[in-house]
């Protein structure tokens, strides 16, 4: 009885918590499926519902439509190359200070922790000036770059957390196996880590997946910027299609999902490993 | 086969000295066991063998070339670990087969090489297993096998018993010694545990507080240990030791008169010492008390007081003495060890 009267209480609190969550999502599905008269009749279901937003922006038919194929190869693009750099600086950063235990690693992983208490937006007027400065403003490289800075001090800190936890003997029979440090990494390090590679790697694409305001400083070309300032342009009319946007959001929100759960196994033990300063 | 030498070897970590100028020859094909209380410096000095700790002075060297600057790898050695340090990604064929792979050796001579190792160790049926899939003893004998199979100038044991169940333990232990005396590879093995040394080892290094103790054949270090601290390590239940005075050939201590036929000045306070095994009961001689009775079946293990003093005795077949019993002890004067009483050094 107790129990049951305690999964009660918590069903209760989850129960509301689950559709103050999944309420907005329902919206823009809603608006996502209405036509543009219809859309904000305020109904739970829209009288005639309809795929019309979705052929409209595969077929690019309207204004601020034209460049979606390009403007989602662009987010798709920089999240891929993002997520691949940061894992590769991170590793690469990690087996050195974990591993091999380079001189001056421990200063290389404090200096990584200041970086947290900076907040990105602040750093967003230098990197417009570096960027600038290097030629790269309106080049995806710039936001590609930009994002590696910020995604690689937390990744270098998680991936360093799982690295200490492999058994150093592990090494030390490699380098009696006759193993260069180069070999140590790709054949007896990487495989090791890569559940927690897989987390870091999705945790970078989706930083640069999502973001919204280095995107927005740094590119500024039609063809050049991401899907993510592409939808902040829709409401910047005064009669913005408010059922083409939530479509088109519903369409970017969609590789985020397929990722997380391709691989959800690895999300959890992958992301709180490192999550404490041990 | 080689030889392996340590000449005035020293090791400090930090301002702790670990190894104070250790020298020690071992000869071809020899089973040395270094054995000694944990933080004797036994694995630093193995692992400096091995390449995995630097040198801090003195030299190292195998069949004859000083490696104190060759790389691990570049000293035709193999190691195994008391962790095994099985690579968790690879199947047993290819944790055995990793280091010839490294040297780009051939396809066919890395399948004849692991497949000769295998049969060795009774591993074919596992080769296509992971180190997950396996119980201790079988992760043990793939270790061994990552071992054999590079055909090595020395093997290098570090604990490789330790985190084995007993059972295990004395099976492995005769199991490497048959590999031993089939391979004939030069062997250094680290333990803690005398028992594996006495049983497994050609000669033992005896090792305290970073400086070799005694170095000898183990019936050498049971039946004449250099010293008290040999001569408690080596052997179980350890032996009985007390203080006395030498007088007129024996030694008085704890009320009586101790028989032994080594010498020491008239007078001069020794320690006496006897192995359990070589107190028997007996109708009569020197008075004690039973505390504790273990019969083991084909010994009984008797702990008897004498005054404030426990001693252990160790009787062939069964014993029908019971606590609180008196008993008489007729120790032999042969068996007695005589330590001076200040340095601990035979006498």
């Amino acid at each position: 009885m107790k129990r049951f009267t305690r999964e009660a209480v918590l069903l209760l609190v989850a129960i509301p918590i689950l559709l103050w969550t999944l309420l907005p999502i329902y919206h823009i599905f809603l608006f996502s499926i209405s036509s543009k008269d219809s859309a904000f009749s305020g109904a739970l279901w829209p009288d005639k519902p309809t795929l019309r937003n979705f052929g409209t922006i595969w077929r690019e038919e309207h204004f601020y439509l034209h460049h979606f194929w390009v403007q989602i190869w662009n987010s798709l693009w920089i999240a891929a190359t993002v997520g691949a750099l940061t894992l590769a600086i991170a590793s690469c950063a990690a087996f050195a200070i974990s591993r091999l235990k380079v001189r001056g690693g421990r200063s290389v992983m404090n200096l990584a922790l200041f970086t947290y208490f900076i907040p990105a937006a602040f750093l967003a007027i230098p990197m417009y000036k570096a960027m600038g400065n290097y030629g790269l403003l309106n080049s995806r490289w710039s936001l590609v770059l930009a994002m590696v800075t910020l995604a690689s001090p937390y990744a270098i800190w998680v991936l360093k957390q799982a690295s200490d936890k492999l058994p150093y003997e592990l090494d030390e029979a490699a380098r009696i196996d006759g193993a260069t440090p180069l070999q140590l990494f790709r054949l007896v390090y990487l495989p090791l880590m890569t559940p927690s590679m897989v987390a870091i790697g999705t945790y970078a694409l989706l930083l640069a997946w999502n973001e919204y305001l280095y995107a927005y400083l740094l590119l500024s070309h039609e063809q050049t910027i991401t899907l993510a300032v592409a939808l902040g342009h829709f409401i910047a009319a005064d009669d913005s299609p408010w059922e083409l946007l939530m479509a088109t959001g519903l369409v970017y929100a969609l590789p985020p999902a397929a990722i997380y759960y391709a691989f959800r196994r690895y999300m959890v033990s992958g992301l709180t490993a490192g999550a404490v300063k041990a | 086969m080689a030889t392996v030498a340590f000449r005035e070897v020293h090791k400090s970590f930090g301002a702790t000295k670990v190894l104070h100028g250790i020298s020690l020859d071992i000869a071809e094909g020899e089973f040395m066991v270094l054995v000694g209380p944990s933080g004797c410096g036994k694995s630093t000095l193995l692992r400096m063998l091995a390449g995995l700790e630097d040198i801090g002075g003195g030299q190292i060297a195998i069949d004859g070339r000083v490696v104190n600057d060759v790389d691990s790898k570049d000293r035709d050695i193999a190691m195994v670990f008391q962790s095994y340090a099985l690579y968790p990604h690879m199947t047993v064929r290819d944790n055995m087969g990793f280091s010839l792979k490294l040297r780009k050796e051939k396809q066919n001579l890395v399948d004849q090489r692991v497949a000769n190792a295998a049969k060795i160790l009774n591993l074919e049926p596992y080769l296509a297993r992971y180190p997950r899939e396996l119980s201790g003893g079988q992760r043990q004998r793939v270790a061994m096998g990552r071992a054999i199979v590079r055909d090595p100038k020395v093997f290098l044991f570090d604990e490789p018993l330790s985190n084995l169940d007993a059972k295990l333990r004395v099976a492995m232990r005769s199991e490497i010694k048959a590999l031993h005396q089939r391979l004939k590879t030069t062997t250094v093995y680290v333990t803690h545990d005398q028992v594996e040394a006495m049983t497994m080892a050609d000669r033992i290094a005896v090792m305290r507080d970073g400086r070799i103790e005694q170095l000898g054949e183990p019936l050498e270090l049971y039946d004449r240990p250099a010293n008290l601290f040999v001569a408690q390590f080596i052997g179980s239940p350890a032996m009985n030791v007390f203080d006395g005075v030498f007088r007129s050939n024996s030694v008085s201590a704890l009320g009586a008169q101790w028989p032994t036929s080594a010498r020491a000045a008239e007078g001069q306070r020794v320690i006496y010492g006897m192995r359990p095994e070589h107190l028997e009961p007996a109708s009569s001689g020197i008075a004690a008390e039973v505390v504790v009775v273990e019969p083991m079946g084909a010994e009984t293990e008797l702990v008897v007081r004498i005054g404030d003093t426990s001693l252990t005795i160790m009787t062939r077949g069964r014993s029908n003495a019971g606590p609180g019993e008196r008993i008489f002890l007729a120790p032999h004067a042969a068996h007695a060890h005589l330590f001076d009483a200040a340095s601990g050094e035979r006498i």
